[in-house]
């Protein structure tokens, strides 16, 4: 075995400090060197099927531009650290990527690992793009310069509550299955301000409010709360349980009949709970980040071409398209000022406008939410299709009549039943 | 070598404390960072062995001191922003205390082997549901933007200024930890661990020593719970859940349970694994286990004990060598 010696230990020591201590953020164009950019999202356990799209569109956003190209003639690169949806895991990865010179991350689609990221990469000179995280307190009472919310926020379930307002004018009584998280409680509260907003303004009536059914994240057995929710006289469910817990929930709610004679609006689930159930799914409306079926621009199409031919998945999820968005949003940046460091990007992302899979977007400057197009679609069985259900119908509503008036630092101010 | 213990502890305390100082000088911010992470795990592996291996108790539920020390902080910090941080941490070792006197009162009353430890289990497990369902904790969400705070004149927000305080600490407290293990009270943990009858018949109060080790044991995993709040701005239920509990018993596993400094080889070699797999997505999880599993079937005794077999495998073969040759300059005229 080779002996180490004194001095090449010292010269190796000197080496690496040196090494190290290189700033590796240089400004775009004076390097062919790729622009790393941080992805960090639940790769394993129970979000891993929403971090699955967020990686596959990330990589097919990033081949796109690459082959395009790259941004001022660098490309760009995904360095991907598993998030495990655990805020402390999530701070912990985020880290690590800083102290690896990676200060432009995005990929959280957890509102508690989102409102984490404000203090963690204001002290350590980060910025995040979210891709799915729901809680108004990003943008509002915890909002933080370093993290933009690039896709649908809040205001997405004041689109579905406008939209109920339109489609079912009759249906005015209304109660929720909110699980007892963040996200949970964001979405019964903004939809309740939907619906006190617009169907006095669209139909002239004054919804009905029945207190929620709040139901413990995780549950297997949804029963007892079923039952509770069909007692109530509201005609119109609110549905914000997600993925697994969603699909047990829809199943056992079927013997009961709960959604025979009510309108059930999912808030996200977009196909997750269909693709359990296939034809034993109920008709029943959810949001969507971004149908590929309806969107025929050809940054859509481009990228639907190209997310199915690497993942053979013909059916891709709206959080595919959220990262597509933030690279798109990043490389928009780059591209404007030029650089890549921290301060340079927050100030271009202020007020960016960038074109996405659906549509331009334009990120607020006064809180970095963007706003964007809401889509929503209604999901029913259909025995003869492949899946075991359609897409029935589709409804898009600009962002900007439902978007909540930019309160950086202070709380939403949101209607309550009397 | 000095043939003092209290010395050659202080030796290799300073030696690993110097090491871990001078990190951020040759290491990027994100492994200072998990550095700091790891320090912390080894305390709570060393409050966990002074349980198990000096005073012979198994708890499943070391989780819930930590987590008491972390929110204690985090509340601390957040709503009475003007607390000194020592007097922060001073009441996060205190909630410990106070929480594992209150378990150990109910818990070593009428139980103990593995009783004792399904109840530290169940008392853990509800902690943790009154944590995730209580507004006051954040309920699921937990509390963030912890900041890191002054100590006097020294902001700890300054570089790796926090950093330096948490290994800091965390020596503080493996010290502590020692000097418990090695005095009197070490003793009597040990007496009553190898036969708590002789030991009541010698007049040591069993239910109270063990009662002792108890409240010693939280204490120093809640004041070491109470640095990663503002280590990572965050505190999650998440950092009461039984799965949390069982990482201070691998590290101990790991390292070995009967040296002094296995839970801190644990800890180190655990992290370093976990590091070391980060980008395998979902592999990572399984390689660690299976070599954890590995390590623990295969050397009972932990890296420790393996490192203790191999030194003295070495000895005997040099040993008949030193004999032979004692022999022959004897043997000379």
């Amino acid at each position: 075995m080779t002996k180490l010696t004194r001095r090449a230990l010292l010269a190796s020591g000197a080496g690496t400090a040196l090494a190290l201590s290189a700033d590796p953020r240089i400004g775009v164009g004076q390097t062919n060197e790729p622009i790393r950019l941080g992805v960090v999202t639940p790769l394993s356990g129970p979000q891993e099927f929403i971090g699955s799209f967020v990686k596959n569109g990330a990589e097919v956003a990033v081949d796109l531009i690459n082959k395009a190209g790259g941004v001022r003639g660098r490309p760009l690169a995904l360095e991907f650290r598993d998030e495990k949806a655990n805020p402390a895991a999530a701070t912990t990865v985020a880290r690590e990527l800083l102290g690896m010179g990676i200060n432009l991350q995005f990929g959280t689609i957890a509102s508690t690992v989102a409102l984490a990221y404000g203090p963690l990469m204001q002290a350590e000179n980060g910025v995040n793009l979210t891709c799915g995280a729901g809680s108004e307190k990003i943008n509002h009472e915890n909002y933080s310069p370093h993290v933009f919310r690039i896709g649908d926020g809040t205001y997405r379930m004041r689109a579905q509550a406008r939209m109920m307002a339109e489609k079912f004018p009759d249906v005015t009584s209304w109660t929720g299955i909110i699980p007892d998280h963040e996200y949970g409680r964001t979405v019964w509260a903004i939809y309740v301000d939907g619906l006190l907003e617009f169907y006095p303004k669209i139909t002239g009536k004054q919804p009905q409010i029945v207190d929620p059914i709040i139901v413990p994240y995780g549950s297997g057995d949804y029963r007892n709360f079923i039952t509770q929710a069909a007692r109530t006289p509201a005609r119109g469910i609110v549905n914000a349980t997600y993925g697994g817990d969603a699909a047990t929930f829809f199943q056992q709610a079927r013997p009961f009949g709960l959604f025979n004679n009510r309108i059930l609006m999912d808030a996200a689930n977009e196909f997750i709970v269909a693709n359990a159930l296939k034809t034993q799914v109920p008709k029943h409306w959810t949001g969507t980040h971004w149908y590929y079926a309806a969107n025929s621009s050809p940054v859509s199409k481009t990228f639907y071409e190209a997310y199915v031919a690497k993942t053979g998945q013909k059916m891709p999820m709206g959080w595919a398209g959220e990262a597509q968005a933030a690279v798109a949003a990043y490389a928009a940046a780059i591209a404007k000022t030029g650089s890549t460091e921290t301060k340079a990007i927050i100030e271009a992302l202020k007020g960016l406008t960038f074109d996405t899979v659906t549509g331009s977007r334009t990120i607020r400057a006064e809180d970095n939410q963007a706003i964007k197009d809401l889509e929503m679609i209604q999901i029913e069985p259909d025995a003869g299709s492949d899946v075991g259900f359609k897409v029935s119908d589709y409804v898009k509503i600009p962002g900007a009549g439902v978007i909540e008036p930019a309160t950086p630092g202070k709380a939403m101010v949101l209607r309550k039943p009397s | 070598m000095t043939r003092s213990p209290a010395l050659r502890f202080l030796l290799v305390l300073g030696l690993l404390t110097g090491a871990a100082l001078l990190l951020p000088l040759v290491a990027n911010r994100g492994i200072v960072f998990l550095a700091g992470v790891v320090a912390i795990n080894v305390v709570l592996g060393l409050a966990f062995n002074l349980l198990f291996s000096t005073a012979g108790l198994l708890s499943f539920g070391q989780a819930t001191f930590s987590a008491a020390g972390a929110y204690a902080v985090a509340l601390l910090l957040l709503r009475v922003p003007e607390i000194p941080f020592l007097v922060a941490l001073g009441a996060a070792a205190a909630t410990g205390a106070a929480i594992a006197t209150a378990i150990g009162l109910v818990a070593l009353r009428r139980t103990e082997g593995v009783y004792f430890a399904v109840l530290t289990l169940a008392f853990a497990e509800l902690v943790h549901v009154v944590i995730a369902k209580t507004s006051f904790f954040g309920r699921n969400d937990g509390l963030t933007g912890i900041p890191r705070p002054r100590i006097g004149p020294i902001d700890l927000a300054d570089g790796q200024a926090y950093y330096v305080f948490v290994i800091l600490v965390t020596a503080l407290l493996i010290a502590c930890l020692w000097w418990v293990t090695h005095s009197r009270l070490g003793r009597s943990f040990r007496a009553i661990r190898l036969d708590p009858m002789r030991a009541a018949f010698l007049g040591i109060d069993v239910r109270r020593r063990r009662l002792e080790a108890f409240a010693v044991s939280g204490a120093c995993a809640a004041a070491a719970g109470g640095l990663m709040g503002p280590l990572t701005s965050i505190v999650s239920p998440d950092l009461a859940h039984w799965g949390e509990s069982t990482k201070p018993i691998l590290f101990t596993l790991l390292g070995g349970a009967g040296h002094f400094w296995g839970p801190l080889v644990g800890a180190v070699v655990f992290s370093g694994v976990e590091y070391a797999t980060r980008s395998l997505a979902g592999a990572s999880d399984l390689i660690t286990g299976g070599l954890l599993l590995a390590v623990v079937l295969a050397i009972p005794g932990g890296l420790l004990g393996l490192a203790a077999l191999v030194v003295r495998r070495l000895r005997r073969r040099e040993r008949p060598a030193t004999v032979t040759d004692a022999a022959a300059e004897g043997a000379r005229p």
